[in-house]
């Protein structure tokens, strides 16, 4: 067992099932998106995305770019969020809920083909 | 830049890591810590300002607790967060400082800062491999010639001395194996305006793999490369189009052409020195016995000149192994004195100082003169700093080998026809250089003339329809007619015609051969070093060339493509220029009348014509 698999793995789906939890549940329902669990999720995809500089492989450049979109969805629905409740001042409304679902919605499709290429990497190379 | 980049990333990985999951945390905590607002209702922090608050306080800007006073439980908690937060920028500027010093660090920035300027590179350059005694003359005599330059050497002191050097435009530094191909190919040698590549390090191995490399990796740009030794020296020339210049055998040469072709030799000076000079007189070695001190690689390509011409010597040099087939003549027992007086040091005409050490150099022309005031006296000078000394001993000729390196080097870039006229001249045994000297004579006297090359290039303007079928011939008379009044003949004598090759291609390289600037040749060669007795080198072979012309008539027509080598006045290769931009000189120098250069007078002067 190699630590640093583990880690990889641990964080490359925590960073997809922390962005599962958040999108799921009826897009303009306002109860049912916590804004801990976005701020979990950008969190750990920023460390996900740390995780992935450096490897220059093939499949390690797509990670990377995998991460890169996942973070970059991620901090927009953030930033949607912020700027409705501190700069505009509104209440939240399911127009703007559903704006941010769905931001995190194409966030956790990066991170979905993160985790299928994690998988897919590791299946080629059973050992 | 990507391998910087990447190693950036690979190394701070830890450090950002640690800086996001301290900053996750805490913000997390300042949400999750319930407080008031300013009228002691609860309240919970939204993450927003969390993060606005961690941001401040972790950067130790603080700007206090908003937006309402803090409860003690979020006191508690800002305090854990602000020795985490500090913590982990501490870390993380720290592993940056680090990185920025690390040393394997910093060779990959400047290296990929090197390919990205040699990329950028937009104009002429030339590559110098090693920055010793020759590559620094002739890269400071290239500067003066605002060529840029890409050096490359393996040696960092000596790099260093590079940045407090008064080049006009800073040179691109690489540190590095230039016998590895891919630093060849760093350094831009691949590039198309990369018209030169100098191989001076000194190893003669080294020289040897980059010449081949760079012969290997792009055979189209020009290599030059400083080889000593004779068997390296075959190899290069067998494997063609490397331009090998090897100092000693070329001095050595140089001196026994004085004694079999005094005419080549003088010619050769004639057209080599700074232009404007008085002409220099022919050295005329006395002819006789010669003593020679130091029987190495500089002497023994000089005693077999001697001997080629017909003197007889001895030599002294205490290092010699006897299994060699001049052993009857060289000494090698006792001390110098000694020794000179075995090889015969009264009845010399000549002695040649030659070892490796100026001091034993200067200690034999001493006791030289001693036993013999009436010879001649030839000194190797091996290191710059001792140049007063050396003057001061008054030598007959003074060898020096980066001067001689400079020299051919200059030569070779500026103007690559007289290098092959030399050699026509080398070849010719006599009768040329003499031909060639009398007219140089009888249009310039005791002077020395300017050398260019004058280009037939079918898409200059001027002499388009002169080149052209269905065109009046062009002759190489009339770029001998001033442009300005055809009853002045310009001063200028044509030495050489090239005609290009049967392919088509104008030049050996297939790229434009006047990459330097117009008259780049008279500065080149006032450069310090412009030596009494240098000599073109060989070693470019004569296949693949088109035919050369030496002295050619002046009614000799000329094609597209032709090259004419000239040798002239100051301000003739100026005035010769006009041909070439547009067609009224040729015109005028033909007739006498200035053509009419408007639609409308040409129209005219075109109906005109049939009357008259």
């Amino acid at each position: 067992m190699n630590l640093e698999k583990v880690v990889f793995g641990f964080f490359i789906i925590l960073a997809c099932t922390l962005n599962f939890g958040f999108f799921i549940g009826d897009i303009e329902r306002i109860d049912l998106h916590h804004p801990g669990e976005l701020f979990a999720a950008v969190a750990v995809n920023l460390v996900a995305l740390v995780l992935k500089f450096g490897d220059r492989t093939h499949i390690g450049a797509t990670h990377l770019a995998t991460g890169l979109a996942a973070c970059l969805q991620l901090l927009a629905a953030a930033l949607v969020w912020t700027w409705d409740a501190y700069v505009a001042q509104n209440a939240m409304t399911p127009a703007t809920m559903s704006t941010i679902v769905s931001l995190s919605g194409g966030a956790l499709l990066a991170n979905l083909i993160s985790v299928t290429l994690l998988i897919g990497e590791t299946l080629r190379a059973s050992r | 830049m990507g391998d910087v980049l990447f190693l950036v990333l690979r190394r701070l990985r830890v450090p950002l890591i640690t800086l996001l999951v301290v900053y996750a945390v805490s913000v997390a905590g300042l949400v999750a810590i319930p407080g008031v607002d300013g009228d002691g209702r609860p309240w919970r922090m939204g993450y927003f300002h969390a993060l606005y608050v961690m941001s401040y306080t972790a950067t130790t800007i603080g700007f206090g607790e908003i937006p309402y006073p803090f409860t003690d439980a979020q006191r508690l908690w800002v305090t854990v967060a602000i020795y985490l937060s500090v913590i982990g920028w501490a870390y993380t500027l720290g592993s940056v400082f680090a990185l920025s010093q690390d040393p394997t660090f910093r060779a990959a920035a400047s290296r990929s800062l090197f390919l990205r300027r040699v990329a950028r590179l937009r104009e002429p350059y030339c590559v110098i491999c090693g920055y010793g005694r020759s590559g620094t003359e002739i890269a400071r005599a290239l500067d003066d010639l605002r060529v840029r330059l890409v050096i490359v050497e393996s040696d960092p002191t000596r790099v260093a001395s590079i940045a407090v050097q008064p080049f006009s435009v800073a040179p691109l530094v690489l540190v590095a194996d230039a016998r590895r191909p891919e630093v060849l190919r760093d350094a831009g040698i691949a590039k198309a305006e990369c018209r030169a590549v100098l191989a001076m390090t000194g190893d003669d191995e080294a020289n040897q793999t980059i010449a081949i490399g760079t012969r290997v990796l792009d055979p189209n740009t020009q290599v030059i490369a400083r080889v000593v030794d004779p068997v390296m020296h075959a190899n290069l020339a067998e494997f063609g189009g490397v331009h090998v210049i090897n100092p000693f055998h070329t001095f050595a040469l140089n001196v026994g052409l004085d004694f079999a072709a005094p005419a080549v030799l003088q010619l050769e000076e004639w057209l080599t020195c700074a232009p404007g000079a008085d002409r220099p007189e022919p050295l005329r070695l006395p002819r006789g016995h010669w003593v020679l001190a130091g029987y190495g690689r500089f002497g023994r390509p000089l005693a077999a000149a001697l001997g080629a011409s017909g003197q007889s010597w001895q030599a002294f040099d205490p290092h010699f192994v006897p299994p060699d087939e001049a052993e009857d003549r060289v000494h090698a027992r006792g001390g110098t004195e000694d020794g000179l007086r075995a090889a015969g040091i009264e009845r010399a005409v000549g002695v040649i100082a030659g070892t490796d050490s100026d001091t034993v150099n200067l200690a034999v022309v001493k006791m030289a003169r001693r036993a013999n005031p009436a010879a001649a006296v030839i000194v190797r000078r091996n290191k710059a700093y001792n140049q007063a000394l050396i003057e001061a001993a008054e030598p007959t000729l003074t060898f020096v080998q980066s001067d001689l390196m400079l020299h051919e080097v200059l030569q070779s870039l500026t103007t690559p026809l007289l290098e092959r006229f030399l050699e026509l001249a080398r070849r010719d045994g006599g009768v040329l250089a003499r031909e060639a000297c009398d007219r140089l004579d009888a249009a310039f006297g005791a002077r020395v003339p300017g050398v260019w090359t004058f280009d037939c290039d079918p898409a200059q303007p001027g002499i388009r329809q002169a080149l052209s079928e269905g065109g009046t011939p062009l002759r190489v008379g009339e770029l001998l007619l001033d442009p300005r009044d055809p009853a002045v003949r310009l001063a200028a004598v044509p030495l050489m015609l090239s005609r290009a090759a049967p392919s088509g291609r104008p030049t050996d390289t297939g790229r434009p051969q006047r990459w330097l600037p117009p008259g780049s040749r008279a500065r080149a060669v006032e450069a310090p070093g412009a030596g009494v007795l240098d000599r073109a080198g060989t070693g470019l072979p004569e296949s693949g060339r088109g035919a050369s012309i030496a002295l050619p008539p002046e009614s000799t027509v000329l094609a597209p493509g032709d090259r004419v080598l000239f040798a002239g006045a100051p301000g003739v290769e100026a005035l010769q220029r006009r041909f070439l931009l547009d067609p009224s000189p040729i015109e005028f120098v033909r007739t006498g009348v200035e053509p009419a250069r408007g639609w409308l007078f040409r129209r005219l002067a075109a109906r005109a014509r049939p009357r008259t």
